[in-house]
């Protein structure tokens, strides 16, 4: 299975020891989707991990008694549907393809699944529908 | 036999009132009228709806404020920091939809103070004058709202454009467009008709649509007032409609009427604010040419590709047609160009479809014109003279 967690720090090279724990304690797939680190060496990112639920848990239960937080989320985006008119202008900006236009209906959709926060939908939306989570 | 298919604007206004009009989209028109052949269809059709909801930069709004107790004449005038003109009668003004906001606040425009004030909100006004003998007053700080001012109607003199272009960009850098954000190397483009919904490509010769034409108004009943700015029919022609941007309208309803549901501030990253206004034009079936118009389709309807990394002559690189565009993807030299639509898909459909219902209700009658559209019209460049 796969699962994102949002990791959040107060130390300096915390994205090389969780990725470098994740995989070889608990033989899961990272896949750093985003990180932002401060100054001061803490920060967050966000992360998709592939494999084994028990292992998944089990890594994350680690991470939490090493004093990260960890959250899992879905998305990393929020889409508000109520000033989103379904333009359209933020589908091709979309490295991912996870914006499209519902078929039946032409109401622009987020796949929150695929998306990876890049974050070049924002300026292309004109009523600042879409905001990221980060 | 061929049955030569003649109805009146009284008699569908007869059919209305009395709940038999039959109404199509101009979306699901297509169908039937490939189903039925032109002939039967003009027969049974009395009215097709149309719609288009997308940007519309050259709207705004008069309003009146009513007088104060001492009134005052404004002169200069801030609505949530938005200067609206001051260069009418004491309490009258013009608020315009790219009208930013006083730095060093951003992101906020006219257009953004018609929709709140559609959508009830209250709105700070802060007005100047010069203090007159019969107007003593000198400023006035309060707030208003759309119950409580006299008049509030929007009068924007170019909207509802026939066609308009693609636009890409084939330059190294990202761009930022009205035509939204083009991305380096022809990565996408853009376009922003609502093609076979679209009011004016469906009556492209403007032979039902003229001056005091009823029409659906962000919500509201407004009247297609006069010919837009930029009005030209020079446009060269494919399937009876124009390639490129062509006829306009100018376009007045009543914002005490409206729905915020169709309208939209926008705030369009590097160029400015503008205003999406959702509209839809009745078009009455009087006999099988108009019929026969109100039957294009995506496929049948073209556009043009132009450079937006050009300063200046943007000559057409490709034509493709909004069936193609709606695509995702279109082709060039090989490459494959993703597309954005710039105005609503699904906007434009509930604009015609709410028009469908209400017609279908009885609420709503067809208004003859009083007067036609200009048969030709030209455009003109701007020169520069020393004198
Ligand atoms: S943030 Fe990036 S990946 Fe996610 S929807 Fe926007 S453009 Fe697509
Ligand atoms: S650009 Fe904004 S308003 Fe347009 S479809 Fe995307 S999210 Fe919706």
């Amino acid at each position: 299975m796969e699962c994102k967690y949002k990791i959040e720090f107060e130390e300096g090279a915390a994205q090389e020891s969780v990725t470098y724990i994740l995989v070889s304690e608990f033989s899961l797939k990272p896949n750093v989707l985003k990180a932002e680190i401060d100054g001061d060496g803490s920060g967050k990112m966000l992360i998709s991990l592939k494999g084994e639920e028990d292992d998944i848990v089990e890594g994350m239960e680690k991470l939490k008694s090493m004093g990260f937080k960890v959250t899992e989320f879905e998305g990393h985006i929020t889409h508000d549907m109520d000033r989103c008119f379904s333009c359209g202008a933020c589908v091709s900006v979309c490295p991912t393809r996870s914006i499209y236009h519902d078929k039946g209906t032409w109401i622009v959709k987020i796949n929150t699944g695929t998306c990876i926060g890049c974050g070049s939908c924002l300026g292309a939306c004109s009523v600042k529908a879409i905001n990221l989570v980060i | 036999m061929v049955i030569n298919v003649a109805k009146t604007y009284e008699e569908i206004n007869e059919k209305i009132r009395a709940k038999k009009a039959v109404v199509y989209t101009a979306e699901e028109v297509v169908d039937l009228v490939k189903k039925k052949g032109v002939e039967k269809a003009a027969e049974e059709v009395d009215v097709v709806t149309t719609g288009t909801f997308g940007a519309m930069c050259s709207s705004g709004a008069f309003l009146n404020f009513g007088h104060a107790d001492p009134p005052i004449r404004m002169t200069n005038i801030l609505l949530n920091d938005v200067q609206a003109y001051g260069g009418l009668a004491a309490v009258d003004t013009y608020i315009g939809a790219t009208q930013m906001v006083e730095a060093p606040k951003t992101g906020y425009g006219g257009a953004h103070v018609i929709e709140d004030l559609v959508a009830g909100k209250r709105i700070h006004l802060h007005a100047w004058g010069p203090g007159t003998d019969c107007y003593v007053r000198k400023n006035i700080d309060t707030y208003i709202s759309l119950d409580d001012i006299n008049e509030a109607y929007l009068y924007n003199p170019r909207n509802i454009y026939q066609n308009y272009g693609v636009a890409t960009n084939t330059s190294d850098r990202t761009i930022h467009t009205y035509m939204g954000k083009l991305l380096p190397k022809m990565r996408n483009a853009t376009y922003s008709s609502a093609g076979q919904l679209s009011p004016l490509l469906n009556d492209p010769h403007c032979d039902t649509i003229g001056i005091g034409t009823r029409i659906f108004l962000a919500g509201g009943e407004g009247y297609v007032s006069w010919q837009g700015t930029q009005f030209k029919t020079t446009v060269e022609e494919v399937n009876g409609v124009p390639v490129g941007g062509s006829r306009t309208m100018a376009l007045i309803g009543d914002m005490k009427q409206m729905d915020a549901k169709y309208l939209r501030g926008l705030d369009i990253t590097g160029y400015g604010t503008s205003l999406a206004i959702g509209v839809g034009v009745p078009i009455p079936i009087l006999n099988k040419d108009v019929m026969q118009r109100c039957a294009i389709s995506d496929e049948e309807i073209f556009a043009e590709m132009v450079d937006y990394s050009l300063p200046t002559g943007r000559t057409p690189m490709a034509r493709y047609n909004y069936a193609q565009l709606r695509s995702g993807t279109v082709e060039y030299q090989g490459k494959k160009i993703r597309t954005s639509s710039m105005s609503s898909y699904a906007g434009a459909r509930d604009v015609a479809e709410t028009l469908k219902d209400w017609i279908d209700n009885g609420e709503f009658l067809l208004n003859k014109p009083c007067l036609d559209l200009p048969k030709e019209g030209k455009l003109k460049g701007l020169k520069e003279r020393s004198e």
